[in-house]
């Protein structure tokens, strides 16, 4: 096999799915990741995956594995299908028939973004792709994050420092406040900060929201810095509130995320506002959009009566931990997976498929090595923001996600 | 090889507007074999008893909204009507692998394809996909059974053409148009309130426009030059189908004015105006409304080279889907319900609100009223067609009701004495509209009339060569119910529809064009992409990569 560079690769690091990479292979390994961040370098390492097969641990042919994965799938009674990270839409898709076709319950990583993707579904939510803060956006406030730890690329690329039809100096048309909500800190350089306590941070979004609609009443002065900050922000041209959907130091609050929808809508009254809602990586965005359009909702799918049934309190995590499940199947990388999902899969003979599944964190029933989308596989992946991209494989060899979960879906008739 | 399929469907009652035929059909058979009409079979071929049947070809759906990223996000933020609406995977025959969904306005995938061909529709045109989006549109599609499917890629408030206009520089904008119709394997050009979407989402004072002479930035930048261009550019480039147009000020009362403007500038070349029900109202912002539907389709009457859809309200529940941003913000603040707006990077925006259309309420009335005078004032069935701009005006499952509506005179008046009278004092349905359309004029306004005006010629009619895409309704006075559940329908030459069941379930086809481009255009364009998009441009648009 020949040394070669691949360009335009997509990265499925984090959300934010930068697809300016340029991988440079050599003597069949990654040799270097060109443009990717510390994250996205580690995200493609030298792109060495394990290939291997094994049926409780043992070696074992494929059609072997595929042969008890079929067995133990088709004799559940309650099974379970997750979508984890790293594999393409395309793959995404044959996981979502074989759950219609066993009546099973789905769940994906998408999950870990609930709070945000309920709050949307109550209230629904005012945003913008990417790119479209980058063109627009004269006042950016970082809300209780900063994106250099988790989304490195999200300042350099899109909302703060590249130019922009309406930002034509970068950087400097732009002001960027950060709002410290206690230990969760916005961007070090920001042009300036405010503090609010966790306890009172939704009172303090509901207390901005009503600064915005002109019916506040005088704020108590732990509230004052933050209402000041939302009456600057009514008189910028175009404002992005940029919040982290994924879980972090405090627990998710979904009174929280949905303050901030709904602060950021009040805001398309004086002015327009987007609120950018940071999701992270392997494609999870992608496996919300796919179960969105085959069954109408974005996760905890069941097909347990025949056709797709929603409820958010009953995921993965909490048919896991109630002890409903009897036969899981896995697709994608076992290591993405949530730690309450892991802990849950350890305790059911568990199918996984995907980048990797040898080395799952617990002892599968069957393990299916494949290559990693974006790296040794093509397909599609969602952004953060839900703008569609293609996958560029730079290495061959490994053994494709998406033909062996279909050969399972074939086998399993579905 | 295995032979081709045959089958005659015999002794119905034939609507095929485009080979003739008139009002009360042809008593005739339909021959099919393989996936075309022929003109006859031997006697021994497979038969399908249609005496007493009306026979029409497969339907052809010119507007509605089905797949891509602001469907989706429309499905994401509807959960309770899935909920309420479940579709259990249908039993095919041999027990092929069917697929469950749920419905609502918004169908799943799947069921959007079953739900379709179960009503007898077999083309289906999804109306508004953003070119940064295609890819996930034609994945939807590939998840859409049994219809034949394609899109309208949005332009008209893209950066890229509004900075050309700006810089004199529109010869280029027809191989912009050709080039991206190509990279994203769209059918045809959208335009959605042009320039008032780019006015929206650049924030500060101004909401949108107001009219076609407003400029953006520059005074070489009008609604009315990015109608042109882009007409012109449809024309030039010999489109199956003209630029499709969703004209400014959408929804307010005295639109018609800006309806007509911009009929009027595109005077002389084909163009097509779309859910026109939405563009024709009286009155004047802020005091009060009337139909203005007589103004609006007397000129359409008198123009052969335009062409419209009609965008029928229904009663019921809907949901507002529409690149039309600005336009969702006011219907946002005045409903009170649930919102969501998305702008999208360099090129549109999309907006939606769950929104239910009552007989009582004044607007909606008006709403329903203005669009059923489009449709009995219309002297042309080939250039008026149905739409219902699913789902914003109601869901195409409402289609049967519409066609109800404009069989039966009777019908009508009782239902226009149910809904609210408050501003249909200028209607002319109040006037007594006596018109009641024919089997031939309804097989023309969701068959022939919108495939030809698609540019789709092997479709919409049964004469010999057509796609056998057929529908065949067993007759019944109750006009609604007879649309409703079709007997058989036939998709590609495979029987779908048995008995009202569905059996059969195979893939859709994709309907694309591909114009030729001068090249050079894409070099300038990779420096706009280079300097602002944070996409790169060779994994922009649909086209396969590895």
């Amino acid at each position: 096999m020949t040394d070669r560079t691949v360009v335009n690769v997509t990265c499925l690091g984090c959300g934010c799915a930068c697809d300016d990479i340029t991988v440079v292979v050599k003597q069949d390994r990654i040799a270097d990741a060109r443009n990717a961040c510390a994250l996205g370098a580690a995200w493609f390492g030298d792109g060495a995956v394990p290939a291997e097969t094994r049926v409780n641990g043992r070696a074992a042919s494929l059609e072997r594995a595929l042969t008890e994965a079929v067995r133990l799938l088709s004799g559940a009674t309650r099974p379970l299908v997750y979508l984890a990270g790293d594999v393409s839409c395309e793959t995404q898709r044959e996981g979502v028939a074989i759950a219609d076709r066993l009546h099973a319950a789905i769940d994906s990583l998408a999950a870990t973004a609930a709070a945000g993707v309920l709050a949307a579904q109550r209230r629904g939510r005012a945003g913008a792709t990417l790119g479209e803060i980058r063109q627009h956006a004269d006042l950016v406030v970082f809300w209780g994050v900063d994106p250099s730890a988790r989304y490195p690329r999200y300042g350099s690329r899109y909302a703060v420092e590249p130019r922009g039809v309406a930002a034509p100096q970068g950087r400097k048309s732009r002001t960027v406040m950060a709002v410290d909500v206690g230990e969760s800190r916005g961007p070090a350089d920001a042009d300036g900060r405010v503090a609010i306590a966790p306890a009172d941070e939704v009172d303090g979004l509901g207390m901005m929201r009503a600064a915005v609609q002109g019916r506040a009443a005088e704020a108590d002065a732990r509230f004052r810095p933050v209402v000041d900050l939302a009456r600057r922000m009514t008189k910028a041209r175009y404002v992005a509130i940029v919040a982290d959907s994924e879980p972090g130091p405090t627990p998710a609050d979904p009174s929280r995320a949905e303050a901030l929808a709904t602060l950021a809508q009040a805001l398309n009254a004086p002015t327009r506002c987007a609120l950018s809602t940071l999701r992270g990586g392997g494609n999870r965005s992608g496996a919300d959009a796919v179960l969105t359009w085959q069954t109408g909702f974005p996760f905890a799918v069941d097909f347990a009566r025949g056709y797709p049934t929603y409820d958010p309190r009953a995921g993965a995590a909490a048919l896991l931990g109630g002890g409903e499940v009897d036969v899981a199947l896995v697709i994608g990388t076992p290591a993405t997976l949530p730690v309450p999902v892991a802990t849950g899969l350890a305790r059911v003979p568990t199918v996984v498929i995907g980048p990797r599944a040898s080395a799952a964190p617990f002892q599968a029933a069957v393990a299916v090595d494949t290559g990693v989308a974006a790296i040794h596989e093509g397909g599609t992946a969602f952004r953060m923001d839900d703008v569609p991209l293609p996958l560029r494989p730079s290495l061959e060899g490994a053994r494709a996600a998406l033909v062996t979960v279909r050969a399972l879906r074939d086998r399993l008739g579905a | 090889m295995s032979k081709p399929t045959r089958l005659r469907i015999a002794g119905g009652t034939v609507f095929d507007p485009a080979n003739g035929g008139g009002a009360d059909g042809v008593v005739r058979d339909v021959c099919i074999e393989g996936d075309r009409i022929v003109a006859e079979l031997p006697a021994s071929a497979p038969r399908l008893d249609a005496r007493g049947m009306v026979v029409m070809p497969g339907g052809v759906d010119i507007h509605a909204h089905i797949a891509g990223s602001s469907v989706n996000h429309a499905r994401r933020l509807l959960p309770e009507e899935h909920a309420a609406d479940p579709v259990a995977a249908p039993r095919l025959e041999d027990g092929a692998v069917a697929r469950s969904g749920t419905g609502g306005t918004l169908p799943s995938t799947f069921a959007t394809g079953y739900r379709y061909a179960g009503l007898g529709y077999t083309t289906v045109m999804e109306a508004a996909v953003a070119p940064l989006a295609a890819r996930h549109a034609h994945a939807e599609l590939d998840d859409t059974p049994i219809i034949d499917a394609g899109f309208f890629v949005l332009l008209g408030n893209d950066d890229y053409l509004l900075r050309q206009l700006a810089a004199g520089e529109a010869a280029q904008l027809r191989d912009y148009a050709a080039w991206l119709l190509g990279t994203t394997r769209a059918y045809a050009i959208k335009i959605v309130n042009p320039g008032g979407v780019a006015v929206w989402k650049g924030g500060g004072d101004r909401r949108n426009v107001t009219g076609l002479d407003d400029t953006l930035g520059s005074t070489a930048v009008t609604p009315r030059k990015i109608l042109e261009t882009l007409a012109g550019a449809a024309n030039a480039l010999a489109l199956p189908h003209p630029v499709h147009i969703h004209c400014n000020n959408l929804g307010q009362p005295g639109n018609a004015a800006t309806t007509l403007e911009s009929m009027r500038a595109l005077a002389g070349q084909r163009a097509h105006f779309t859910h026109l029900q939405f563009h024709s109202y009286g009155g004047a912002p802020g005091k009060g409304w009337a139909s203005a539907a007589r103004e609006v389709i007397e000129y359409v009457n008198a123009h052969a080279e335009t062409s419209v859809d009609v965008g029928q309200v229904m009663f019921g529940p809907a949901t507002t889907v529409t690149a039309d941003s600005p336009v969702e913000h006011l219907l946002y603040a005045s409903s009170g319900r649930k919102w969501v707006n998305v702008d999208i990077e360099l090129e549109s925006g999309c907006g939606i609100v769950p929104y239910t259309y009552k007989e009582k309420a004044a607007v909606a009335a008006l709403q329903w009223a203005v669009g059923l005078e489009l449709f009995l004032l219309a002297r042309d069935p080939w250039r008026v067609v149905l739409s219902t701009d699913h789902p914003n005006g109601g869901t195409f499952l409402s289609y049967p009701e519409l066609i109800r509506l404009l069989m039966d005179r009777a019908y009508r008046d009782e239902r226009l004495k149910g809904v609210n009278q408050k501003l249909l004092a200028g209607s002319a349905l109040l006037d007594g509209l006596a018109r009641e359309y024919t089997l031939g004029e309804i097989a023309t306004i969701t068959r022939a009339g919108p495939a030809r005006l698609l540019g789709l010629k092997d479709k919409g009619h049964l004469g010999t060569g057509a796609e056998a895409d057929v529908t065949v309704y067993a007759n019944d006075a109750d006009r609604a119910k007879m649309f409703a559940t079709p007997r058989y329908v036939i998709k590609g030459g495979t029987l779908v529809v048995e008995d009202g069941q569905l059996r059969r379930a195979p893939a859709g086809g994709r309907l694309a064009v591909r114009p030729a481009y001068d090249a050079a255009v894409t070099k300038d364009l990779k420096r706009f992409f280079d300097q602002y998009a944070c996409v790169a441009f060779e994994n922009y648009g649909a086209e396969p990569v590895a």
